[in-house]
């Protein structure tokens, strides 16, 4: 990268947008994915659409991969810019641009914070339900150009049912919008369904328009405790099953358990095998009726111990515990590896069994919790990265779940998306023939391949001078 | 686990271990918290990145550059990231080792490390000899010198730093060190016997505070033990990575309070009772485990202790008044204490306690950042007082001098109405005379 490069994007972009001495390429190289790192030539953090624009200019006069960037949260290693290049931060365009309460939407620009857009909304008496347990620090775009999940996942949906029009620019510069505040729109191919999940290979999304709806008018929060995971896993499909739909159905198995009461000492039950947070929301006859079946479902596959929270900030306090759970966890071991298999969710009690026979066939250690409504679980093995033995066995111990997982009709990431991690799977999933068409879909967008290269397809990394901490993972 | 513990380019004396900076997982839930990024917008000053350049360092990727000097003292040390990271990573305790690393790799230049020196190695340590240094500064009081200075607006003319100590400075009094009654018996009845830790910073800026401090735990009921050879406690030295120092100090005050027979520790600084009860691990293979345990657990800043015994609010008259409660970083992050001083609070009858916004978020003063980072911590200072004033509450309350300083500084050049005091100044209030 030289020096002339560098006065140029200064120039164009704001001196103090620009960061090329090494202590800020170190630290603009990873994202919260363990193990994988890489050095960017420069990072870039324009504050509006024109700084925008004259970065992608450069880039392409200098032939400079470009990897978007929100708060690096990323769980598959997405703004990680392996080709090195530009890293394009988008946390300085973090504008909410406006609350239509009339057509009930909001619009904000990629780099707001999740919980800031829930908060500002929520101030006007409205609800953005997307809620990933990142929501504190995560951004609108990357929750977009993920396809983000939450702990309200299961009756309110992901961040794609929310998502109503987008603006951005290609890597060529062509500036796109695609989609509308207009409930029903049927014009054209749906470029706004593509981009969202793109991971930040098609463009780069500058606007978001999100639909709002109104909060639900009431909540309960029951904790239930099992002293086996399986029974957990049945007592979810058979909530599921008897058609009653609550907000979020999450579980933690008892090593969650105990790293999550380390941190945030709530009194959880430390002795027992699982737990599942629920919460119904909505109309108060219809929570009342809910709150029972689900209460009736609990006894029934006998649930060791069955809590309500007694008020809604101990409510809040447990959903907030289970959001740290990841990291939490991240207490036991130095390298912390999560994985995103998602099954049908009648699968749950025998995915369970098989993480159970798995981690002793391959004497892993492995804490498991996750959106069980939702059938997405993360299994998260706690391991250190510089025991490479150890680290093989993970992987093994994921590859053959995997088999399983896309066995049973599930998918390899429900949530965290593909990045780098999980490039080797994808294609088991999709196939050469699947992956063909997604690839076309890649060239016509951006032909040049110039961005967030190396990324979702497996054969862009053959070109990559990868630089990592200790090995990719997956 | 493998222990293998790289030092990479740290300097072996002091470097932070390895294990702890491995730690973070880079979830980022610290980013929300850190004041310094949400100043800067910039990873490397945000935990997270300041965490990845000590593993970058640590795994020889990196040099012990200037730029991680820098960071490491742009780190304010306000500990909010430990209390937001659920993997238990301390960014704050990491950049104080890369602090003493920094003396290591880029010693100050001559003169200034001279005065460093003499500030912290002879100043600080000797009580003594800190208490007469500051004469001339309550000598310039007396004559009004600072008073003519301040109506004048001489000390815009004074270099950014003296201008800045020179107004957050108040009025000095007589050092409590010194008039103190080295024991102050129980009154009514006896509930014990506690030891009073006096910090330096009490001592000589706010010793009506500290009286007011021995007054309650001896109206309370205890016996108050307050000995005249108490040294700083090192959190000063810390926090200028001077780690031999404060190391020398601690072990001063470790035999010194084990052998006085109480209870209790007790103090009124949450900057020093955050330090004291880090002795543990700055001592850790220097003295005897069970001894810094023992000392550890006796450790109480002033509202722990009270909630945890329980005030005797019988004979409490009336403080008819609204306050808003600032939690200084070395309360509620450095010893995790947020919920007693608001127990204290509300025990006071006739007081209303607004809570404002952010209470938690540090107010810039952070040791001797305030007087080196004069513009950052003014920014921070500001978001601070607009909370406070948002609350229309009739005083602020704190719990820390340095807290204090910053804040009645503040209060003064953004005229505020609200009065600055200590916890102990409002509960004092409500003490029969
Ligand atoms: C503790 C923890 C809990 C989590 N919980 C959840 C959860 O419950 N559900 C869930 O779905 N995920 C979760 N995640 C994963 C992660 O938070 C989400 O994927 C999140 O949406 C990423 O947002 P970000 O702003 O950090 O994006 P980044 O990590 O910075 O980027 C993610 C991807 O988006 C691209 N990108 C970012 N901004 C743009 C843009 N403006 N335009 C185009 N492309 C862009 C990047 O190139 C990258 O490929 C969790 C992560 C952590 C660490
Ligand atoms: S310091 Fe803690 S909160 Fe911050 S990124 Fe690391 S693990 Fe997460
Ligand atoms: S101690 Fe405070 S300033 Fe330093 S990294 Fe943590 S939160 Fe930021």
């Amino acid at each position: 990268m030289t020096k002339a490069v560098i006065d140029q994007l200064r120039n164009h972009v704001g001196a103090k947008n620009v960061y090329d001495e090494k202590e800020d390429l170190l630290v603009y190289g990873y994202d919260a994915t363990p193990e994988v790192s890489a050095l960017p030539d420069v990072a870039v953090f324009p504050e509006n659409i024109e700084g925008l624009r004259a970065a992608l200019a450069i880039s392409r006069a200098e032939g400079l991969p470009v990897t978007p960037r929100g708060a690096a949260t990323g769980l598959s290693g997405g703004s990680t810019p392996i080709n090195g290049g530009m890293v394009l931060g988008l946390t300085r365009m973090n504008k909410i641009i406006e609350i239509d309460e009339e057509n009930l939407t909001a619009t904000a620009e990629a780099g707001v914070i999740t919980i800031d857009l829930f908060n500002a909304v929520s101030a006007r008496g409205l609800f953005y339900p997307p809620d990933p347990g990142s929501q504190n620090v995560s951004t609108l775009g990357g929750n977009v150009a993920e396809n983000a999940g939450g702990l309200r996942g299961l009756k309110y949906g992901v961040t794609r049912n929310y998502v109503m029009a987008l603006t951005g620019l290609l890597a060529d510069g062509t500036e796109f919008k695609t989609g509308g505040k207009c409930v029903k729109d049927v014009a054209g191919y749906s470029l706004r369904d593509l981009l969202v999940g793109s991971e930040g290979t098609l463009g780069i999304i500058t606007e978001i328009t999100v639909r709002l709806i109104s909060p639900p008018q009431e909540k309960r929060t029951l904790l239930a405790s099992f002293r086996d995971i399986r029974t957990a896993g049945e007592a979810v499909s058979r909530i599921i099953a008897a058609r009653i739909i609550p907000a979020t159905l999450e579980i933690m198995d008892k090593m969650t358990i105990n790293c999550v009461e380390d941190y945030a000492a709530i009194g959880l039950p430390r002795q027992m095998e699982a737990l599942l947070l629920i919460e119904v929301d909505g109309h108060p006859a219809v929570v009342a009726e809910e709150a029972a079946g689900v209460r009736r479902i609990l006894e029934e596959v006998r649930a060791a111990e069955i809590h309500q929270a007694k008020t809604p900030a101990e409510a809040a306090r447990l959903a907030a515990a289970r959001r740290t759970a990841l990291s939490a966890v991240a207490r036991v071991s130095p390298t912390t590896i999560l994985e995103d298999a998602t099954v049908p969710r009648s699968r749950l009690s025998e995915t369970f069994a098989e993480i159970e026979r798995l981690k002793e066939k391959y004497q892993v250690r492995v804490a498991t919790f996750g959106h069980a409504g939702d059938g997405n679980l993360h299994p998260t093995a706690l391991a250190d990265e510089r025991n490479r033995t150890e680290i093989e066995h993970v992987h093994a111990f994921f590859a053959e779940l995997y088999e399983k997982v896309l066995a049973m009709g599930g998918t390899v990431s429900g949530e965290h998306g593909i990045g780098i991690a999980k490039k080797g799977y994808l294609l088991r999933q999709f196939g050469e023939g699947g992956m063909g068409v997604m690839r076309r879909i890649k060239n016509s967008f951006d032909p040049g391949g110039l961005l967030n290269p190396g990324k979702i397809f497996i054969d862009d990394a053959s070109s990559t001078k990868v630089r990592t901490e200790g090995g990719l993972h997956a | 686990m493998p222990e293998s513990s790289p030092v990479g380019n740290f300097n072996p004396a002091d470097a932070p271990s390895y294990e702890s900076i491995l730690q973070c997982m880079r979830c980022g839930f610290c980013l929300a918290v850190c004041p310094t990024y949400a100043l800067t917008n910039r990873e490397r000053s945000s935990p997270r990145g300041r965490a990845a350049l000590a593993r970058a360092v640590a795994e020889g990727r990196l040099e012990f550059t200037a730029a991680v000097g820098e960071e490491a003292f742009f780190c304010l040390d306000c500990k909010a990231c430990s209390t937001a990271c659920p993997s238990g990573v301390q960014v704050g305790t990491i950049m104080e080792f890369c602090r003493s690393q920094e003396q290591n790799f880029h010693p100050p230049s001559v003169p200034a490390g001279i005065l460093r020196d003499f500030i912290l190695k002879r100043m600080l340590p000797s009580p003594d000899m800190m208490e007469t240094s500051l004469l001339p500064v309550r000598l310039y009081q007396r004559l009004g010198v600072q008073w003519a200075v301040r109506r004048l607006g001489l000390n815009r003319f004074l270099p950014d730093t003296l201008a800045k100590m020179e107004g957050i400075l108040p009025t000095l009094g007589r050092p409590l060190r010194l008039n103190i009654p080295a024991v102050i018996p129980a009154q009514g009845k006896k509930r014990g016997r506690v030891a009073f830790f006096l910090g330096c910073a009490m001592s000589l800026v706010f010793p009506d505070v500290s009286r007011q401090t021995a007054r309650i735990l001896a109206q309370q009921g205890f016996e108050v033990v307050t000995p005249a050879q108490v040294k700083c406690c090192g959190a000063p030295h810390l926090a200028e990575g001077d780690r031999e120092t404060a190391r020398r100090l601690a072990l001063i005050n470790l035999e010194l309070f084990l052998g006085l027979d109480c209870e209790y520790i007790v103090t009124d600084c949450a900057g020093c009772g955050c330090a004291l009860k880090e002795y543990e691990e700055l001592l850790a293979g220097h003295a005897d485990h069970e001894r810094l345990r023992l000392f550890r657990s006796k450790i109480r800043d002033i509202s722990e202790f009270l909630a945890e015994v329980g005030i005797r609010t019988e004979e409490l008259k009336e403080v008819p008044l609204s306050v808003t409660y600032h939690e200084p970083c070395h309360l509620v992050h450095g010893q995790g204490l947020s919920v007693p001083p608001r127990q204290v609070l509300r025990q006071i009858p006739g007081v209303e306690l607004r809570e404002m916004k952010e209470s938690n978020w540090c107010c810039g003063m952070a040791g001797s950042f305030a007087l080196k980072e004069i513009e950052t911590s003014r920014k921070l200072l500001e978001r601070k007082l607009n909370n406070v004033r948002a609350t229309d509450a009739d005083v602020l309350v704190t719990g820390n001098p340095g807290c204090h300083l910053q804040l009645a500084w503040g209060v003064r050049e953004m005229g505020l109405k609200q009065p600055v005091l200590h916890i102990v100044e409002l509960l004092g209030r409500a003490l029969p005379k």
